[in-house]
């Protein structure tokens, strides 16, 4: 039948004329659709309802309350009753809300789901009610009400039922974007919190130290705010506390914890010097008033720098990385559960001495970070990742693994944060001295410029340059390689070849020797550009590329150098 | 490298593909002179370019020196980033006539007639 309301609504017999009704569908519709004051409009409304309906009241209910109460949002008739909360359970209304139908009740005393308590409550008399269900998507949000039709026979008929039908539908669905319009400045103005909150948490985090203070790290949030946190800072017996923790967890509640616990550490660190102390304290503090189950997993130590010793706990975290100088790696395990579990436990202190190691400290957003589709990076991965980086200084490491972790494409699942410590200032400036990064013999042949080109780019790659430079090193290289062939062995493609590859983080050296006879350096210069002919441009590129290049004659007279040096380092 | 040569819009267009070095930028010279003899109009499409040297550039220098006395047309076309950044470092990427495509060199020969 409800389906049949607009036959209805155009039947020529109606009270009111067609072009009447369909007139104040379209205003209503219009004012709805216009209106950014949902509540005024619905006020509006109802006043035209009620007069164009002929009805003594009417009221529009909205469900609230977990859809347990009907709630008055606009009235209109002899009565307020605007803010009038109802049991959605109980009355006509409540019926209404449950059949998602459209009723007309003719004598409310006859009926028993009419509730005369409101009545009761108002001193007004209802006889008759027209009742309609507000539905969007099938979901029923409210009801609108008219009582005691004014004229006629004083009963509601179908056509009336049919028209606020049709009005019901306007307004459910106005109410409907008005909500969601609601939800959406709420939804921004959260946004701007969370921005600010990731603002102030980004403060509480250290800022990185000069060259050669032995801690580094970094944090890369996954949302707005990061349930991660690591610190570190200088204490005045010359020592340096640190830590790296992950908070179960994210969102604004882990940060919230994290904001504490790092504070504590911070503040307690100063004066407890012994890291199993430490944490037993904060711990026992973070179980007095965690809730909800959240639980920190920290390690968090003392490192005497002169010494390159390193005392730390563990309080369930993911086992730090020792990388021995040797290359070796091992894992410092962690055996107590986490902070905020369980009060007063004793956690055992870890001494490391670094030896000119480097201890990595991580969260599991590093391990479990995905360095394709669906493949995490596991511990091995990043045992790799740091073996490949190990000529760099640790940060230039540490902003290279998270480059890693990071690229474009990949999507970030958790937050990610990484800490790395490296005492003996030797071993920096052992990092700083050349090592061989390739040794390659070949014959003149220009056959072999394609492998050279690839084993150029494996080599240089691990010095963790960016492509561009390594597209211009490959190119002077191959340049080099090609004078030789050229001009030193004058086009015999057997005489031999070899190329070393030298690099530090600072700078990266190229060296080629032939067993060619010697030939006069002097005459090995780059042309005059503006002389646009074939030919000579090689080494002009290699002189544009390196940063100096230098030829000579091998000591035994047999054979020729040339010897080509980039900086790299800070570039 | 690879390479292959197509008839458009009145040109005969190389188009070289892959790694062009000194083990390979004599064919890629005698493809292009080659073209030239014929008394075509040549362009070089280099968009599959992934390296270059200074022979393959002086190869290119070469042909366009050809054309010039012998008044043809000849130009680069839909040059490669990696390809582009040597021209750039020879300073020859103002010195050759470079266009995206071959339909872009052929409005401009119809708005300048002359070669």
């Amino acid at each position: 039948m409800e389906k049949n309301y607009l036959y209805c609504l155009l039947r020529p017999e109606s009270d009111h004329s067609l072009d009447q009704q369909l007139a104040l569908l379209a205003e209503i519709t219009q004012s709805f659709a216009s209106s950014l004051h949902i509540e005024d409009t619905l006020q509006i409304a109802m006043e035209r309802f009620m007069d164009y309906l002929d009805a003594e009241a009417v009221s529009i209910f909205l469900l609230e309350n977990s859809n347990r109460e009907l709630v008055c949002h606009a009235c209109a008739g002899p009565v307020d009753v605007s803010g009038l909360r109802l049991d959605s359970s109980q009355g006509i209304a409540g019926h209404c809300v449950a059949t998602m139908q459209s009723e007309i009740v003719r004598d409310v005393l006859k009926d028993p789901h009419f509730a005369s308590s409101v009545d009761a409550g108002t001193g007004f008399e209802t006889r008759s009610i027209l009742c309609a269900p507000l539905i969007v998507n099938d979901v029923c949000i409210g009801v609108l009400e008219l009582l005691n039709k004014k004229g006629g026979d004083g009963l509601f008929d179908d056509r009336d039922k049919h028209l606020l039908t049709a009005l019901a539908s306007s307004a459910a669905l106005s109410i409907n974007n008005a909500r969601m319009a609601t939800a959406l400045v709420e939804q921004e103005r959260v946004q701007k919190e969370l921005e600010l909150a990731r603002e102030i948490q980004e403060r509480l985090l250290p800022s990185n130290q000069e060259d050669g203070f032995p801690v580094s790290g970094m944090n890369v949030p996954a949302r707005e705010v990061s349930g991660d946190f690591f610190d570190f800072f200088a204490l005045d017996d010359g020592r340096i506390y640190f830590n790296l923790a992950d908070v179960s967890g994210k969102g604004i509640n882990a940060a919230l914890l994290m904001a504490k616990t790092s504070s504590l550490l911070r503040c307690l660190a100063k004066t407890h010097p012994d890291p199993g102390e430490l944490l037993n304290l904060v711990n026992n503090e973070v179980c007095e008033t965690a809730s909800h189950g959240m639980f920190v997993t920290i390690v968090s130590g003392f490192i005497e720098p002169q010494a390159g010793v390193i005392r730390l706990s563990n309080a369930g975290h993911q086992p730090p990385l020792y990388h021995h100088p040797d290359g070796e790696f091992e894992e410092i395990p962690a055996e107590m559960p986490p902070l905020g579990i369980l009060a007063d436990l004793e956690y055992p202190v870890v001494t490391l001495k670094l030896d000119g190691g480097r201890l990595y400290l991580f969260t599991d957003g590093v391990t479990e970070s995905l360095i394709d589709e669906q493949q995490m990076l596991d511990v091995s991965g990043l045992i790799g990742l740091i073996q490949d980086m190990s000529a760099l200084t640790s940060r230039q490491c540490l902003e290279n693994i998270i480059a890693e972790i990071r690229r474009p494409g990949l999507r970030q699942l958790d937050d990610i944060t990484l800490v790395v410590i490296e005492c003996n200032n030797d071993q920096t400036e052992a990092s700083a001295e050349p090592r061989q990064l390739l040794e390659l013999h070949f014959e003149a042949d220009p056959d072999y410029l394609c492998e050279v080109r690839t084993q150029v780019r494996q080599a240089i790659t691990q010095l963790g340059c960016p492509e561009t430079v390594i597209a211009e090193l490959i190119l002077a290289v191959n340049e080099a390689c090609m004078n030789i062939m050229q001009h030193a062995y004058e086009g015999d493609c057997s005489g031999k070849i070899v190329l070393e590859i030298n690099g530090s983080a600072q700078d990266v050296e190229f060296v080629l020797t032939d067993n060619a006879c010697p030939t006069d350096t002097d005459c090995i210069k780059p042309r005059d550009l503006d002389d646009i002919r074939p030919g000579g441009l090689g080494t002009h590129f290699i002189q544009s590329i390196m940063d100096s290049c230098d030829y000579g004659h091998l000591e035994n007279g047999r054979g020729n150098y040339v010897r080509m040096k980039r900086k790299i380092g800070g570039v | 490298m690879s390479y292959e040569i197509r008839e458009e819009s009145g040109y005969a267009v190389v188009e070289l593909l892959g790694e062009i070095d000194l083990s390979c930028s004599p064919r890629a010279r005698e493809t292009i002179l080659g073209c030239l003899e014929k008394g075509s109009n040549v362009l070089v499409d280099l968009s599959g370019v992934t390296y270059i040297d200074s022979s393959g550039v002086a190869s290119l220098v070469e042909a366009y020196q050809n054309a010039k006395k012998s008044q043809q047309r000849f130009g680069l076309v839909g040059v490669s980033d990696a390809a582009m950044s040597v021209l750039q470092l020879a300073r020859l990427d103002k010195v050759f006539p470079i266009h995206l495509t071959v339909q872009d060199r052929k409005l401009q020969d119809e708005s300048n007639p002359a070669i």
